[in-house]
């Protein structure tokens, strides 16, 4: 099931929410980029997922230094998955093999942590015991992590590298006694490594080195030549017997690796399920933390088409105010099948009402927890925002027909429980038509089974058709004196911000037209549009209402 | 007390840099490496990583090869991990990563060769020297880059052993002087603490040119360059007391500056690697009264010498070691290619 477009995602804020959940893990990321919504008829594995949420939200709360410990842990966790699908058919490297021995170090410390208190950690999360499968890579059991093919692992690995240290003394002894002699008999002086080095330019040395018979000649560097100590026969058969404990060691240590690949591939289903869960710990914890850093709440979900915010806050809007160092008014709003209205104020807030519904509902589809006071939401198959978008006019389609175009593909999708957000439609076309559209519109709407939200300045629209009216507040309650006041005294930048701060954003039910300021003009003369053009426009509005 | 046990006692990380190529900076770390064997000390050993040189480290030819003994902790990339001769433990696998994979932290288990990287970056090195100590390493040898000085900057390490050798010049006394030019300019006086210390620190972020007049921070708008000493001779007047170099300090800046403005002004360097003034002219100036003062110094552990050159010619045993102590002082001098001892 396709909930929305990545435009919806995009406008409502909720790719913003995305991006700001901070997985650690590979698998953690993993979970985030294919996490799939919840659709009508899933509220109850919804509810469990919110529930698992709260859970890791409790465990933060109540053993902060417990979710520090594993975030640590997290930090470090490598995807290992590929290493550990090779491991069937294939001898792994010791750098594999540490690697595994480090995950199953990892999934071992992440069980402990939480054994001490079982409720804390959803039974979904509990990880499958692989300390079996540690015992085969750590047969010390020393815990350590650390890696190689020790000792331990087979006797005969450990006898072979014990017979090659002996003779490698041996022929160390040899050597030196060997060197002693010959630097006694020609009076020479040679390095730790027995060699004898002599400048080439020293011609007369050079023959003299030459013509010693228990040294050979070795190579040349630039500067020296150097002379190595001839090995005599028994070293030379020392010599050999050491390459072929070489081959075997090779042999066997590849036996080692192949057997302890056989080992792990055998426990292949468990350790993927482990990452598995890994993953959904981690998303649970990421999901958790953005809930308490945002001040967001559990969801309420209900099973019928209805959507209720209290005090909705949308992110995006909040994270550009917060550096400005300025407060959020949160919005309510309540809302069933059939067609709801916004009107009001320019700059009152329309669109990010429109938006923050958008994001409460995909959010707490998606199993989070929502930046409201508290929500009710019954799920949605299908959420859509159709809002003006520069793209399509990149694209070189008028906004008009970019809004057309996209009206309809909502429309062919539409099916029962949809939830559609409409921004201004037809608002860049002549408002007669735009009028008649959108009355249309709503009415076709408001019978069927989608709450529809849709933004207007067409007041009648709303009056008409919708089957609720909400409007802004706006500046009806603003003393309009001290506004102008401050506005007198402001430079251009200030004035927008000015007018935002006596905005007053919230949502209120309207009955009858009497109630719906004029706000656009009043706004427009605070910005500076000249009084000859204001006072025509007011009269303007006073011969509509003598038309009518 | 072997030299080895001393030099861990003193210093936590050494750096082995080579006054040019073939000074002799491999057989100086491979002779380290020996005496530690002998003295029984735990090396780490690593290198600085080498960005832009990765075809040197794909072919191998510049990457340091030692041989190493059971107990030795060691930084290995992945990629190298399986060609080395020496069976190594792996003890951690490190967040830094270099051309040929990410670093792993190893013991020696068994002896034999190994091929060694380390990070690019200083503040990468140093933590990953951090972790060597803790992995129980005494005393860690860093492989410098070949022939590079400037990666003595301090930061990299808490002192330097300085490889010179025959390559350096034909003429033994040059070569003993310009060695001891570079110990001597290595070891300038820092700036002591105190209210111009103080202020040039926190004025030399700007990485621009700074004169200190009558304790007040004048900041010119220039970057070091040829041109810079015009500029600079013009700023400095009578109430200068100090100037702030963030660059190259050069004969080319220093010659457009009035001789007699040299004696009242003292210089302040970074570090004494920005100073690329060879050795007479470096003689001339201090007598005409220079003095530069830098905000880090090096500390140097010792000098090794190699007395012979890759076109051929050598000075006679012995020679070049004798000259060296004598022009030393203090500093210990080592021949690292032929050890007098070993004959006794």
């Amino acid at each position: 099931m396709r909930l929305s477009n990545p435009k919806t995602k995009n406008e409502t804020g909720f790719d913003f929410v995305l991006r700001e959940i901070s997985v650690v893990t590979p698998f953690g990321k993993k979970e985030l980029r294919d996490c799939v919504p919840f659709g009508p008829g899933e509220e109850g594995a919804l509810i469990r997922e919110l529930g698992r949420v709260g859970k890791m939200l409790e465990a933060e709360q109540k053993y902060p230094e417990k979710t520090e410990i594993q975030r640590e842990l997290f930090l470090e966790i490598k995807d290992n998955s590929f290493t550990i699908e090779r491991s069937a058919n294939n001898a792994l490297s010791i750098v594999e093999l540490f690697e595994v021995k480090t995950l199953l170090l990892q999934m071992k410390t992440i069980k402990e942590l939480w054994e001490t208190i079982p409720q804390q950690l959803p039974q979904e999360f509990v990880l499958s015991d692989t300390v079996e499968l540690l015992d085969e890579l750590d047969p010390g059991k020393e815990r350590l992590n650390t890696f190689y093919l020790y000792d331990a692992f087979s006797e005969r690995l450990a006898l072979l590298r014990q017979e090659k240290r002996e003779i490698e003394i041996s022929i160390r002894k040899l050597q030196k006694e060997l060197r002693r002699q010959v630097e006694a008999k020609h009076d020479i002086c040679m390095t730790p490594k027995m060699e004898y080095l002599v400048a080439k330019a020293d011609k007369k040395r050079m023959e003299e080195a030459l013509a010693i018979r228990e040294l050979v000649y070795g190579g040349e560097d630039y500067m020296a030549a150097t002379f190595v100590l001839k090995n005599g026969e028994e070293v030379d058969s020392f010599r050999e017997k050491i390459e072929e404990i070489n081959a075997t060691l090779e042999e066997e240590e590849l036996l080692i690796r192949e057997i302890l690949s056989k080992k792990i591939a055998a426990f292949r289903e468990v350790l993927l399920e482990n990452c598995d869960k890994i993953g959904k710990i981690d998303f649970a914890l990421a999901k958790a933390i953005h809930a308490k850093t945002h001040s967001c709440v559990c969801p309420t979900i209900l099973s019928e088409h209805k959507i209720a915010i209290t005090e909705g806050r949308q992110l995006v809007v909040e994270e550009i105010l917060k550096k400005k160092g300025k407060a959020y008014l949160p919005i309510s709003l309540d809302l069933q099948d059939g067609v709801t209205c916004i009107t009001g104020a320019n700059m009152g807030g329309k669109t990010v009402s429109l938006k923050l519904v958008g994001l409460c509902v995909l959010l707490a589809q998606h199993g989070f927890y929502v930046p409201c006071k508290s929500a009710e939401i019954g799920l949605s198959s299908f959420v859509h925002i159709l809002i003006g978008d520069s793209q399509n006019l990149e694209r070189g389609l008028s906004s008009f027909g970019s809004e057309m175009e996209e009206l309809k593909d909502i429309l062919d999708q539409s099916r029962e429980k949809s939830l559609l957000l409409i921004d201004e439609l037809a608002s860049g076309t002549n408002p007669a038509e735009g009028l008649a559209l959108t009355k249309s519109l709503v009415s076709y709407l408001k019978d069927k089974a989608y709450i529809s939200l849709v933004t207007t300045h067409f007041d009648s629209v709303a009056l008409a058709g919708a089957s609720r009216n909400l409007q802004v507040r706006g500046l009806a309650d603003a003393d309009f004196r001290k506004l102008s006041g401050e506005i007198n005294r402001a430079n251009r930048r200030e004035r927008i911000e000015i007018i935002g701060k006596y905005m007053d954003y919230r949502l209120f039910p309207v009955e009858n037209e009497k109630e719906i300021p004029k706000d656009a003009l009043n706004i427009a003369k605070m910005l500076g549009i000249p009084d000859q053009i204001i006072e025509q426009a007011k009269k303007y509005m006073e011969d509509r209402k003598d038309e009518k | 007390m072997g030299f080895l046990t001393q030099l861990s006692k003193e210093y936590k990380r050494v750096s082995i840099v080579g006054m040019a190529k073939n000074a002799g900076k491999t057989t100086t770390l491979n002779y380290l490496i020996e005496e530690a064997m002998d003295e029984g000390v735990i090396l780490g050993i690593t290198s600085t990583g080498r960005d832009g040189e990765t075809t040197d480290l794909v072919t191998g030819t510049e990457k340091p090869k030692v041989y190493l003994d059971v107990g030795t902790i060691v930084s290995v990339p992945v990629q190298l991990y399986e060609l080395s001769d020496a069976g190594l433990e792996i003890l951690r696998m490190t967040r830094y990563s270099t051309a040929l994979g990410q670093l792993m932290l190893c013991r020696v288990a068994e002896s034999g060769y190994v091929q060694i990287a380390g990070p690019v970056n200083t503040a990468d090195h140093k933590k990953m020297c951090e972790e060597m100590m803790e992995l129980g390493a005494q005393l860690i040898l860093i492989d410098g880059a070949v022939d590079r000085r400037s990666i003595a900057a301090p930061g990299t390490s808490d002192a330097i052993i300085l490889a010179t050798g025959a390559v350096l010049s034909r003429n033994m006394k040059k070569l003993v002087e310009e060695t001891l030019h570079i110990v001597r300019i290595y070891q300038s006086e820092r700036l002591s603490e105190g209210s111009l210390r103080e202020k040039i620190v926190a004025g030399a972020t700007q990485e621009k040119i700074m004169l200190v007049k009558k304790g007040e921070l004048t900041f010119l708008d220039l970057l070091t360059g040829l041109t810079a000493g015009k500029y600079l001779d013009e700023a400095i007047d009578k109430d200068t007391e100090c100037v702030y170099i963030p660059g190259a300090l050069t004969q080319g800046v220093i010659g457009d500056i009035h001789p007699s403005k040299l004696k009242d002004v003292l210089f302040v360097l970074k570090d004494p690697t920005k100073i690329f003034i060879d050795a007479g002219a470096w003689q001339q100036l201090l007598k005409r009264g220079l003095r530069v003062s830098v905000l880090e110094n090096i500390k140097i552990a010792a000098v090794t010498v190699n007395p012979y050159a890759p076109s051929g010619y050598s000075f006679a045993h012995g020679e070049l070691l004798t000259a060296m102590q004598e022009a030393a002082g203090e500093l210990p001098v080592i021949d690292v290619k032929y050890e007098e001892k070993l004959c006794d």
